[in-house]
């Protein structure tokens, strides 16, 4: 079996991809994307730790964080169109109206 | 026999709000084209009304004195959960009332009013969470709606870019907040926060939870607008409808403190986690450097806005700096105090901020302008609402005989009674700085000659009635400020004592 501490580098390793990702990349589909990689590295954890422990909690949850992340992509793509409509790109610093 | 409501009835100030939005759904899909925007803003006023009713009646019943658990003690309700839920309920009725006027042209009322209730009943309970997977579940209820809400004029560049920017940073910041429970729950094996608290005495692994602690208040730092995460906050609330500003920046923030309240006290309790661990996880120290910076940036960014709204923006920065404190100042011996004094606080906050950002809304419903020489002379027109707009300023500034003064001014001895005295002296350098940007306003208002003319058509209802409500309740707090006290005094010992 392996050790449970490869799950934690592993899904460390997910987590900075999206962080990366996110720090770099100006696409708001891409920033997206880095964000669900980032959530599926937490539930990379929480089904490795579900089994460690030997309770079922962070597998229940897991599904849960999936659930939460698809409502949260469909909101996302939702404001991603209007902002298409009004900016006519998907850049996300291209919509600077008002002063950071 | 006294008739005795079922246990799930504690829950009821959410359900309510979860019927109103569904009741909204069902008009809409009866009669989608309907122009009668008075039945769904009263559907939606008298759902918060009658959600912030039966949180005072609980409170008044005593019914969350002995904690009420449910779900297999995932959800709580006790006295510090009903407080918050007469706050979220009280500014989500004056918001309702003053959308009314200001989303009359709307093209999608339901739909806007169903968002609204659907983020209260998340907000509503968060304060009621007693696991980690709740506290996420119900943040993201009451995130997701507002994202929505921030962009929901769709055509105006403003309101999208706000909404984009808002949905970035809590996408980001929801997924460190998840990251940051996975970490936890590896080293404790358990989502329920009393079970988590016994994780500190685990060996070995205090790198990881420590980690994971410093993510959990990220996640919660988004949520109230505190550094590091507080860059959504001035965006989100220019450009979005004022109403919705006056929404998030009042209840959102509130919750997001409810939420960590309960989090920190009770799986990350001071006395195990800072105190006596294996490898002491100092979040409270953490907090502290958070709450002078929040402080600080928030009043110093204010102070050189050209705009009211972005000026107020910052403002609702800061003050999450000065809620901070009651987080900040738990190692000192004087928890209860201090922690009722901050929800004391987010309570005459909810009604002060409000108001204010109400008046903004009537100010662009009269297509005033946005900077403060366009509010140059405004009194001179409209007498009563300046009035109501001097209150929420001084007020927010904490001067009596307003309460804000009363709040603030237990907030910082509760700071000073806990020996953290510097907390204290950097909040009250921070008040004394949101004097001048305050006053501002209300020197352009009173003092300034017109500089342009403009006449005000119409005095619209809706938008006076909420905020002469929230002036009323901003001056009532100072001399009935004994029962608010003594009830978040109640409500902070649910949690420390």
């Amino acid at each position: 079996m392996v050790p449970v501490q490869y799950y934690l580098l592993v899904s460390a390793a997910v987590f900075c991809i999206g962080v990366f990702g996110i720090l770099t990349r100006r696409n708001a589909l891409v920033f997206l994307m880095s964000v669900e990689l980032m959530l599926n590295a937490a539930n990379i954890n929480l089904v490795a730790f579900s089994r460690f422990h030997g309770n079922l909690t962070g597998q229940m949850f897991s599904l849960f964080t999936l659930a939460v992340a698809a409502a949260e992509v469909a909101i996302g793509i939702g404001i991603i169109l209007v902002l298409y409509r009004n900016f006519a790109d998907v850049d996300v610093t291209n919509a600077t109206t008002m002063r950071w | 026999m006294v008739y005795q409501l079922p246990p799930w009835a504690a829950l009821a100030p959410t359900l309510l709000f979860v019927a109103v939005a569904l009741v909204l759904f069902v008009i809409d899909s009866i009669n989608p084209d309907t122009e009668n925007r008075l039945l769904l803003a009263a559907t939606a006023t008298a759902g918060s009304l009658a959600a912030a009713g039966v949180s005072v009646w609980y409170l008044l019943a005593g019914t969350g004195e002995a904690p009420i658990r449910l779900f297999q003690n995932t959800l709580v309700v006790d006295t510090m959960s009903l407080f918050f839920a007469f706050v979220f309920a009280s500014v989500t009725a004056l918001v309702v009332v003053a959308s009314y006027d200001y989303m009359r042209d709307h093209s999608y009322q339901a739909e806007y009013y169903a968002l609204v209730a659907l983020a209260a009943s998340g907000m509503t309970l968060m304060p009621a969470a007693n696991s980690l997977a709740v506290v996420f579940i119900s943040l993201e209820l009451s995130s997701l709606p507002s994202y929505a809400l921030v962009a929901i004029l769709k055509r105006n560049r403003g309101s999208v870019e706000a909404g984009l920017k808002y949905f970035l940073i809590g996408a980001l910041s929801s997924s460190i907040l998840a990251y940051g429970i996975s970490l936890v729950y590896a080293v404790s094996g358990s989502l329920l926060l009393p079970q988590v608290a016994e994780a500190a005495s685990v060996e070995g692994l205090t790198g990881v939870l420590g980690i994971g602690v410093l993510m959990v208040l990220g996640g919660f730092a988004f949520k109230t607008a505190s550094v590091p995460f507080h860059f959504w906050a001035p965006e989100a609330y220019e450009g979005a409808p004022a109403p919705v500003s006056a929404f998030l920046s009042s209840a959102s923030k509130a919750a997001g403190f409810a939420v960590a309240f309960r989090v920190f006290t009770v799986a990350f309790p001071v006395e195990t986690y800072v105190q006596t661990a294996a490898a002491s996880i100092d979040w409270v120290l953490a907090v502290q450097i958070l709450a002078v910076v929040t402080m600080t940036l928030g009043n110093f960014a204010a102070a050189t806005q050209d705009t009211v709204k972005r000026m107020l923006a910052y403002s609702s920065v800061g003050h999450a700096g000065y809620a901070l404190i009651g987080l900040a100042a738990l190692t000192g011996g004087n928890d209860q105090f201090v922690l009722g004094a901050s929800m004391a606080h987010l309570l005459v906050y909810g009604f002060m901020n409000t108001g204010a950002f109400l008046f903004i809304a009537l100010a662009e419903y009269w297509s005033v302008g946005r900077t403060f020489e366009d509010y140059n002379g405004l009194a001179t027109r409209a007498p009563f609402a300046c009035a109501a707009m001097t209150v929420f300023m001084f007020s927010l500034a904490g001067l009596p005989p307003f309460g804000g003064f009363a709040s603030k001014y237990l907030l910082f001895a509760g700071a000073v009674g806990a020996g953290f005295w510097w907390l204290a002296a950097v909040g009250a350098i921070n008040s004394a700085l949101s004097l001048y940007y305050y006053s501002r306003v209300v020197k352009a208002m009173w003092i300034e000659e017109p500089s342009s003319e403009f006449a005000i058509e119409s005095k619209p209802v809706g938008l006076y009635a909420a905020i002469a409500a929230a002036a009323v309740a901003t001056v009532l707090l100072l001399p009935g400020f004994a029962p608010v006290w003594e009830y978040a005094q109640s409500a902070a010992a649910a949690l420390v004592a």
